[in-house]
């Protein structure tokens, strides 16, 4: 009982995405599949779920040869796919979004309304038994996880046979992550298999029974439970980059406090944030932890944004900031790389010079009219510093992959500034990047500290603190609680701190 | 709104082939039309006709490339044909009245700069949608212009010299064609080589991330609305140049025609976004067809009937690729 694909290649105009790629998805496993953004994943899944025709090879269902041609086709086969990026209809509730599409109605296309609850009822026992959702609000209201689980069930709702996730956790905290792990579990055992594409490698070594790696299109291994590691799939993810890794990863000794003091609060509030007493210094990276609602994320905007702030003084290089708002932190020389980078930093359609030159693009400019040489050139230096890989400055944001645009979202900061900002914030400055961009990423948060920068980083990636910060505080319902330094980090101390425990 | 929903296409680049295609499939098209009138319509390839398309489109070029502005900031102008029609007024009305050529062009601009900035009011400090605010101020401007005229058409007593801006030529060429390059070249300079066409864009392109990067976005989209407003007056007034009268309901057609410029240019050079030069071949685009037909003698209405049918033509086969953001 499984769906095969042997030698799957897929040709687009330039590049081979996949080259002769095979795997076998049984219904009783979860098999996980991990490479870097630009490995071929999303390819090999778009093949697997009816959205892309391969160049070669063949699919095969229990040993069948089979053709999907739309998603539709690989759903009338078993196969469904919960993309990444989620399609629940925010406004309509649970039970409608269950539904959505297969609503039982009444001949004139009259809805049931009775009736469509009590089948999303019925598909949400069926499946999750253990589980008590609130399927009569609309999924706008839900946490996160809970709208995941809907999705799931939507996809579930037909014969399905086999369910694709693709960064099913990309969005949930900790605790929510641990509720859709035993969801994701449960479901071979109830002959549903699962292919699981997710950045985060732990979670994938947890839940997987095998594992598949890709590598530019190509297929590194598929390995069993019991043959894999962490470290492992990482080196098989990036076995070129293999020998710097190890000293990459160490993080950096924290700087004695004796660097300025580039930015302090006093009496800060903002939103359900309470904050006494704040210093950064120069050279220092601040890590901002919590569960989601603790208030890092609003509290760190709010340093830039003054968005919900109702009380409070700042001082940036030891003078009080007159005035409120985005463009007078800026002039102090605050800056903020943004969560939801095409939401918040980047213009999609856009070129990749001009969201550079966002910022700053009187930097090229001389009374208003722009040099275009000198645009360009700049623009290459912040590309070369940050190693955008992109074909073109012309090139658009839409068209990069994740790390790529989340570099262009922090070159925005960089290009024509020199080192005016002195204060760097960071919201969630990795998700949806690959391994590789994320490490230059760290090496750049310290690369500006040593230059004298002090960055505040607010993450729901623990790891990630771990290995950049000098210094973390963990947020609890609102109140900042005493900070952890580098040489205490570890995984159990962050959980017990974030979860309000007494340390 | 989800931006983030943009096609990726598994995780490769673009194809060359279809980018190309997206690109100049309607320039193409252009070509073509403009090579098969040359050959087969044999009064369509004289100097004189080339000339008499481009006074045919100059007016209706200097308002698209006033509209490329508002959608470059992603806001939309639905009263521009009124403006257009307030100015064509406005000059006779005064000029008749007997005030100096001067004041007159001033106090025009004036009433563009006005109408723009009660737009961009609505719009940014209201906080109404510019598709629906402008509606209700066209809706207004409609009714002023008739209250200016009582309805009727204004004739005699305009000067001769400012008739000459619409209908006089120099060395053949007409006054009308060197006002549309002057303004396409002043829109296009602003909006590619300068920093605030830049800021234009980044308002348009992503307004959410436009302000988290310290833009004034507030300031730029006011910027925009006046600017359409400003290009529909002068417009306007060499509108009422041309036909040597103020009449109240002559502004209307440049709304529909306006908006099919630029809808035509955004399939052009960067599919999807508004360009000055897109505007600019858009205009073209319609010109080509309403001279081209003119002259093999088809009626207006089955002109109007093509021109639609091209331009669904055109933007298909951008909107099968690319996401046509207009709002």
């Amino acid at each position: 009982m499984a769906v095969t694909l042997s030698d799957i290649v897929m040709d687009f105009p330039g590049t081979r995405a996949l080259d002769h790629v095979s795997a076998e998805f049984r219904f009783d496993e979860v098999h996980g599949l991990v490479g870097e953004n630009g490995a071929g994943k999303s390819t090999f899944v778009n093949v697997l779920g009816g959205s892309l025709r391969s160049t070669e090879g063949q699919l095969a269902l229990d040993g069948q040869q089979i053709r999907l041609d739309s998603p539709h086709d690989a759903l009338l086969r078993g196969i469904a796919h919960v993309s990444q990026e989620g399609s629940l209809v925010p406004t309509l509730t649970g039970a409608e979004n269950i539904m959505l599409g297969a609503e039982p109605r009444l001949p004139g296309g009259i809805m049931r309304r009775r009736a469509l609850r009590s089948s999303a009822q019925e598909v949400a026992k069926k499946w999750f038994p253990q589980l008590d959702l609130p399927l009569d609000r609309p999924v706008i209201d839900l946490p996160m996880a809970e709208r995941k689980v809907i999705e799931i069930l939507r996809a579930l709702r037909g014969n399905i046979r086999l369910l694709i996730l693709d960064e099913p956790t990309a969005t949930l905290e900790a605790r929510e992550k641990r509720q859709l792990w035993e969801i994701i579990r449960s479901l071979p055992q109830n002959g549903v298999g699962v292919v699981l594409i997710s950045h985060f490698l732990s979670e994938v070594v947890e839940l997987s029974d095998r594992i598949t790696v890709l590598r530019d299109g190509r297929q590194v291994a598929t390995l069993d439970r019991s043959e894999v590691s962490e470290a492992k799939l990482t080196d098989l993810m990036l076995r070129r980059e293999a020998g710097m890794a190890a000293s990459d990863q160490r993080p950096v000794a924290a700087p004695a406090e004796t660097g300025e003091c580039v930015l302090s609060l006093r009496n800060w509030q903002a939103g359900s944030v309470v904050m006494p007493e704040f210093d950064l210094h120069s050279g220092e990276i601040v890590g901002l932890i919590g569960l989601t609602g603790a208030g890092h994320f609003g509290f760190a905007r709010s340093l830039y944004t003054h968005q919900g702030v109702a009380s409070g003084s700042i001082f940036v290089g030891g003078q009080a900031v007159a005035g409120k708002g985005i463009r007078v932190m800026q002039r102090a020389g605050v800056a903020l790389v943004p969560d939801h980078r095409m939401e918040n930093a980047l213009a999609g359609d856009g070129s990749v010079v001009e969201n550079l030159s966002m910022v700053h693009p009187q930097f090229a400019a001389s009374r208003g009219v722009i040099n275009r040489r000198r645009e360009r050139a700049e623009a290459a230096r912040i590309i070369g510093q940050l190693n955008v890989k992109t074909p073109s400055q012309n090139q658009l944001i839409r068209n990069l992959s994740g790390g790529n645009k989340q570099k262009v979202s922090i070159g925005k900061w960089l290009y024509g500034a020199g080192d005016r900002y002195r204060v760097l914030i960071f919201i969630e400055p990795t998700e949806g990047v690959d391994i590789g961009a994320k490490r230059e990423i760290y090496t750049l948060m310290r690369q500006l500290a040593a230059r004298g920068a002090a960055i505040l980083i607010a993450s729901s990636d623990l790891g990630e603190i771990a290995q950049v910060c000098h210094r973390a505080i963990p947020f609890v319902h609102g109140s900042p609680q005493p900070g952890i330094s580098a040489g205490e980090f570890s995984e159990s101390r962050f959980i017990s701190a974030i979860s309000g425990e007494a340390a | 709104m989800t931006v983030n929903s943009a096609a990726r296409i598994g995780e490769s680049s673009t194809g060359k082939r279809s980018d190309f295609l997206q690109r100049y499939s309607t320039l193409v098209v252009l070509v073509l039309m403009f090579l098969g009138f040359s050959i087969f319509v044999d009064r369509f390839l004289t100097p004189f006709n080339l000339s008499n398309i481009f006074q045919q489109i100059a007016i209706l070029t200097i308002v698209g490339a006033g509209l490329t502005f508002g959608f470059a900031a992603k806001e939309i102008d639905l009263s521009v044909g009124y403006t257009v029609g307030l100015a064509g007024i406005l000059a006779p009305v005064l000029l008749v009245d007997g005030w100096p050529l001067a004041v007159v062009l001033v106090a025009v601009l004036a009433s563009g700069v006005l109408v723009g900035l009660v737009n961009g009011f609505l719009v940014t400090r209201i906080g109404i949608p510019s598709l629906i605010a402008t509606l209700a101020t066209g809706s207004i401007l409609f009714g002023i212009n008739f209250l200016l005229t009582e309805g009727r058409a204004i004739y005699g007593g305009i000067p001769a010299s400012y008739l000459a801006l619409g209908q006089g030529r120099i060395a053949g060429i007409p006054n009308l064609a060197f006002f549309m390059l002057a303004a396409v070249l002043i829109a296009w300079f602003v909006m590619e080589r300068t920093v605030f066409g830049r800021y234009i864009y980044a308002v348009g392109g992503n307004q959410k991330a436009a302000e988290l990067s310290g833009v004034r976005i507030t300031f730029y989209r006011m910027a925009a609305l006046v600017l359409v407003s400003v290009f529909a007056v002068v417009a306007g007034a060499l509108l009422a140049a041309r036909l040597g009268s103020g009449q109240p309901n002559v502004g209307e057609r440049y709304l529909l025609d306006g908006l099919a410029t630029v809808f035509i240019g955004m399939t052009m050079f960067r599919p999807g976004t508004a360009t000055i030069l897109g505007t600019f071949c858009g205009a073209l685009f319609i010109g080509v067809i309403n001279n081209g037909l003119n002259l093999i003698g088809m009626d207006t209405y089955v002109q109007n009937i093509v021109k639609g049918v091209i331009i669904l033509i055109a933007v298909a086969i951008v909107s099968r690729t690319t996401k046509l953001n207009l709002l």
